[in-house]
C-alpha cells in the first residue's frame, strides 16, 4: 500500500514548522513498510489533484497571501472544491484552513474571497490568539486528545453543514468564544493547530492516514508503532494545559 | 541636567548597586525605573557619545564583540552593553553606569546591541553615528510576528536617526530594502558569488517573494537561508553591489575562517576568529561599521582575528577530554548554520540539544521542524551520543526521532548538574545547541565546573 501526498504551496505556506506534518506522515508510513510519495505543488504549477490520495496545506504569512489567492483563482479553487466533494482527505492548518472557507473579513471590514470548499468564514480581530492549547476531537474525527500551538487573529465560524473538528479544552480554538476547534467536512480536517500538529499527536496522524488508505484501498489497517517519545511529549504538554 | 534626570541617574545607580550586592545581574531593571522618572534620560546621556548601534535577527552579539575589539585595539575610551541586555531599559542602565552622578559621560564611544523590536524606542534617543543591520530572519513568531513586521519596526526605528550611516546586508533582500525607504546614507556588506559554491534554490527561505512587487526572486547564488545574489525578474529589485565584499573564502576551520575581502576596490586578507558562514557575514558587517566610524580598515580586520565572543556563541569550555563548545541557536536560519558547521568538523562527537520555550526563547517551539535536523541524522555514524534537555526536551526528542535517529539512541537529561557531570566524563568533543534561556542556565552550571565569566561581565 502506498499514499501519494500532495503538499500544496510548500514555497509560501511554510511557516511555523508545518512541514513537520509532512515528515510525520511520511515516517509513520515508512516505519510500517508502506509506500509514500510527496509531491510539492508550489505557486504557478498545476497538477491533477484527483491523482493524489491526501492533500496537505500549511499556514503562512500574510505577505504572500495575495499571490496565493491569484494562483488559486486561476483554476485550483475549482479543482479543490471538486476534490473535497469527492471525499479527498485534506489536512489544512491555520491560514490553509481559513483559505478553504468562503471568505476572510479584515478587522476594518474589507472582505477577501476565499475558495468556498467548506462552509466556514473568518473575521479578523484585534487580539491575537497565541499559545499552547488542547482539544478533544469528535468521535467521527477519531476522538483523540490533541495538543498544539495556535497563533491567529482570525475568528472562524462554521456553517451548518460543517462539524467542528473538536472541542477546546484549553486555549482559544476557532474563535475563543463558542468552544469549537477546527472543522470536519467529509474527509477535510481543518485546524488552527501548529506545533506542528501531527508529530505530538500520533493517534490523530494515524486516523488521517487510515482515512486516506481506506478511501484508496477500501479497507486498511495500521500496525501499531512504538510511540513512547511522541506520547511523552504529548502527555507532558497535555498535563500542563 | 534637570533635577529629574539627576534623580533618575541616582536611582538607577542605587538599584544597580543593590542588585549586584544581591548577586543579580541588574542589567535591565535599574534603567526601567530610571526611564519612568525621566523618559528621555537615554537621549540626555547619549548626546555626547559617538555610538555604533547593531540590530537585526541573528549575529548582533557577535558583531558587537568584533566592533568592540576594534575600538579596544585603537585605545578608544568606550563602553558596550555586553550582557545581552539589549532593550531600552538595559541600554539606559549601561549609559548610567558610565556617567557621573551629575550625568556627565565618562566615555566617548559606545557599542550598542539593540533588540530589533526595541530599536524603535532606542534609536531616536541614541542617535548613533552608524547603524549596522545584520540580517532579517523569521524569529520567535509569537513575539516578533512575521518577518516583514520586524522590517517595519527597524524602518520606523531608523527614522528616529536620519543622520546615522546605515550598514546593510546586501545579500538579505529584506534588510537591503530599507535603503530606498530612508533618507540615510548607506553602505553595503555581503558575500560575493565568487566566494561560495553555486546553489540556486534556497533550502528553506524566509523571503521567497519580492518585497516590492511580490514576484518570486531568482538567484545567481545562495549563501544560506534567503541570503545571496537575489533579483526580481519583474520589477528589477536586486542585490546591490557590496562596498565591503567577501570575494573568497580561502579556508574554513573548526575554529575560524580565512577570507579575502574587497573593500572599496582594495583586497584585504582577513582571519575570522569564529567558524561558520554566518560569522563571515558578522565579520563583514563589523568591518563596515568600524571603517565607517572612521577607524580604518586595518583596525577592523586586525580585530577579527583577535576578538573573543563567549557567552554561548561558539564558546569553548574545558569540559570532558575533548572539550565542549556551546553554540546558541534560536531560529531555523541560525540553527541550520550550526548544523552545517557540525557537518564540516571531522571525527566523532557528542551532541546535546537544550530546548526551552520561555518568553526569551519564544513560546512556540515549532521552528525546530523548519531546521534541518535531517542534516544531523545524516551524520549518525559520527554521533557518539545524542542528549536532549530543557523544558521542551520531549519535543526535541520527537524532532530528532523523525529526522531519522532511532529513539533508542536519544537520551534525555533535564538536570543540568547531572548533565554537566556526564559531559565531564566524555572522551569525545561535546557540541551543545541550547536556546537562549537554556544557554544561560546550562552555562552557569558549566562555569561552576570549569570556570568562566558571569553573564554580566
Amino acid at each position: 500500500m502506498e499514499l501519494r501526498i500532495c503538499h500544496m504551496y510548500p514555497d509560501v505556506l511554510n511557516l511555523y514548522g508545518d512541514r513537520g506534518d509532512i515528515l510525520c506522515m511520511s515516517q509513520r508510513l515508512k516505519w510500517r513498510g508502506l509506500g509514500v510519495e510527496v509531491t510539492r505543488l508550489p505557486i504557478g504549477q498545476t497538477a491533477r489533484l484527483a491523482s493524489y490520495d491526501l492533500v496537505f496545506i500549511g499556514g503562512g504569512q500574510d505577505f504572500e497571501q495575495q499571490v496565493l489567492l491569484e494562483d488559486l483563482h486561476r483554476g485550483k479553487d475549482r479543482e479543490i472544491r471538486a476534490a473535497v466533494e469527492d471525499g479527498m482527505p485534506f489536512l489544512a492548518i491555520c491560514g490553509g484552513y481559513q483559505m478553504l472557507g468562503n471568505y476572510y473579513e479584515t478587522y476594518d471590514g474589507q472582505r477577501c474571497d476565499f475558495i468556498g470548499a467548506i462552509d466556514i468564514y473568518t473575521v479578523g480581530s484585534k487580539k491575537r490568539m497565541i499559545g499552547n492549547y488542547k482539544f478533544q476531537c469528535s468521535p467521527e474525527a477519531g476522538g483523540s486528545l490533541v495538543v498544539g500551538f495556535e497563533n491567529h487573529s482570525g475568528k472562524t465560524r462554521l456553517g451548518s453543514s460543517v462539524r467542528p473538528l473538536g472541542k477546546v479544552l484549553s486555549g482559544y480554538g476557532n474563535n475563543g468564544e463558542d468552544g469549537t476547534e477546527g472543522a470536519h467536512y467529509k474527509n477535510v480536517f481543518g485546524t488552527y493547530s501548529h506545533g506542528p500538529l501531527l508529530p505530538k499527536n500520533p493517534a490523530f496522524c494515524d486516523h488521517l492516514l487510515l482515512t486516506a488508505l481506506t478511501r484508496k484501498y477500501g479497507a486498511a489497517e495500521l500496525e501499531p508503532l512504538d510511540d513512547t517519545a511522541e506520547l511523552f511529549a504529548h502527555d507532558e504538554m497535555a498535563a500542563k494545559l | 541636567m534637570s533635577l529629574k534626570a539627576i534623580l533618575a541617574i541616582l536611582l538607577c545607580k542605587a538599584l544597580r548597586l543593590v542588585s549586584r550586592l544581591l548577586h543579580r545581574g541588574g542589567t535591565a531593571m535599574p534603567g526601567r525605573f530610571a526611564l519612568k522618572l525621566c523618559p528621555n534620560l537615554l537621549a540626555l546621556l547619549a548626546k555626547d557619545v559617538k555610538s555604533v548601534a547593531i540590530t537585526g535577527t541573528n549575529g548582533k552579539t557577535t558583531s558587537a564583540r568584533m566592533v568592540e575589539e576594534a575600538f579596544a585595539g585603537q585605545g578608544l575610551n568606550y563602553f558596550a552593553n555586553r550582557s545581552g541586555a539589549n532593550l531600552i531599559s538595559g541600554i539606559t542602565t549601561e549609559f548610567v553606569m558610565n556617567c557621573t552622578l551629575t550625568g556627565k559621560m565618562r566615555k566617548d564611544y559606545a557599542v550598542i546591541e539593540c533588540d530589533e523590536a526595541a530599536a524603535r524606542m532606542v534609536f531616536g534617543q541614541l542617535k548613533p553615528q552608524v547603524i549596522l543591520v545584520t540580517n532579517l530572519f523569521r524569529d520567535q513568531l509569537d513575539r516578533y510576528g512575521e518577518v516583514t513586521h520586524t522590517l517595519e519596526n527597524i524602518l520606523e526605528a531608523v527614522k528616529g536617526a536620519p543622520e546615522a550611516l546605515l550598514c546593510l546586508n546586501a545579500d538579505c533582500s529584506l534588510t537591503a530594502s530599507l535603503a530606498d525607504r530612508l533618507p540615510n546614507r548607506v553602505v553595503y556588506f555581503g558575500i560575493d558569488g565568487s566566494a561560495v559554491p553555486a546553489r540556486l534554490k534556497p533550502e528553506i527561505s524566509d523571503a521567497t517573494h519580492c518585497i516590492r512587487c511580490k514576484t518570486e526572486y531568482e538567484y545567481d547564488y545562495i549563501t544560506y537561508g534567503h541570503l545571496g545574489g537575489f533579483r526580481c525578474p519583474k520589477c528589477g529589485y536586486r542585490r546591490h553591489k557590496a562596498d565591503y565584499a567577501v570575494t573568497d573564502i580561502v579556508q574554513q576551520r573548526p575554529d575560524g575562517s580565512s577570507v579575502v575581502m574587497d573593500i572599496k576596490g582594495k583586497k584585504e586578507l582577513a582571519d575570522v576568529n569564529l567558524p561558520a558562514m554566518y560569522n563571515i557575514y558578522n565579520a563583514a558587517g563589523a568591518v563596515a561599521a568600524v571603517s565607517e566610524m572612521g577607524l580604518g580598515v586595518q583596525a577592523a580586520i586586525a580585530a577579527l582575528g583577535r576578538f573573543k565572543c563567549g557567552f554561548g556563541r561558539m564558546e569553548p569550555f574545558d569540559l570532558g577530554q575533548g572539550g565542549a563548545t556551546m553554540m546558541l541557536v534560536k531560529n531555523p536560519a541560525g540553527c541550520n548554520q550550526v548544523i552545517e558547521f557540525l557537518q564540516n568538523i571531522p571525527g566523532r562527537f557528542n551532541l546535546v540539544v537544550c530546548l526551552n520555550d520561555r518568553s526569551a526563547d519564544g513560546t512556540d517551539v515549532s521552528w525546530i521542524w523548519d531546521a534541518d535536523f535531517e542534516g544531523l541524522a545524516a551524520l549518525s555514524s559520527r554521533l557518539e551520543n545524542v542528549v536532549v534537555s530543557g523544558d521542551r526536551a520531549g519535543d526535541m526528542r520527537v524532532r530528532i526521532k523523525y529526522a531519522g535517529i532511532p529513539d533508542g539512541r536519544i537520551a534525555m537529561e533535564r538536570d543540568y548538574e547531572k548533565l554537566v557531570d556526564w559531559m565531564a566524563r566524555q572522551e569525545k568533543p561535546i557540541y551543545i545547541m541550547p536556546t537562549y534561556t537554556a544557554m544561560l542556565e546550562l552555562r552557569q552550571e558549566v562555569i561552576k565546573r570549569c570556570g568562566g565569566q558571569d553573564f554580566w561581565e
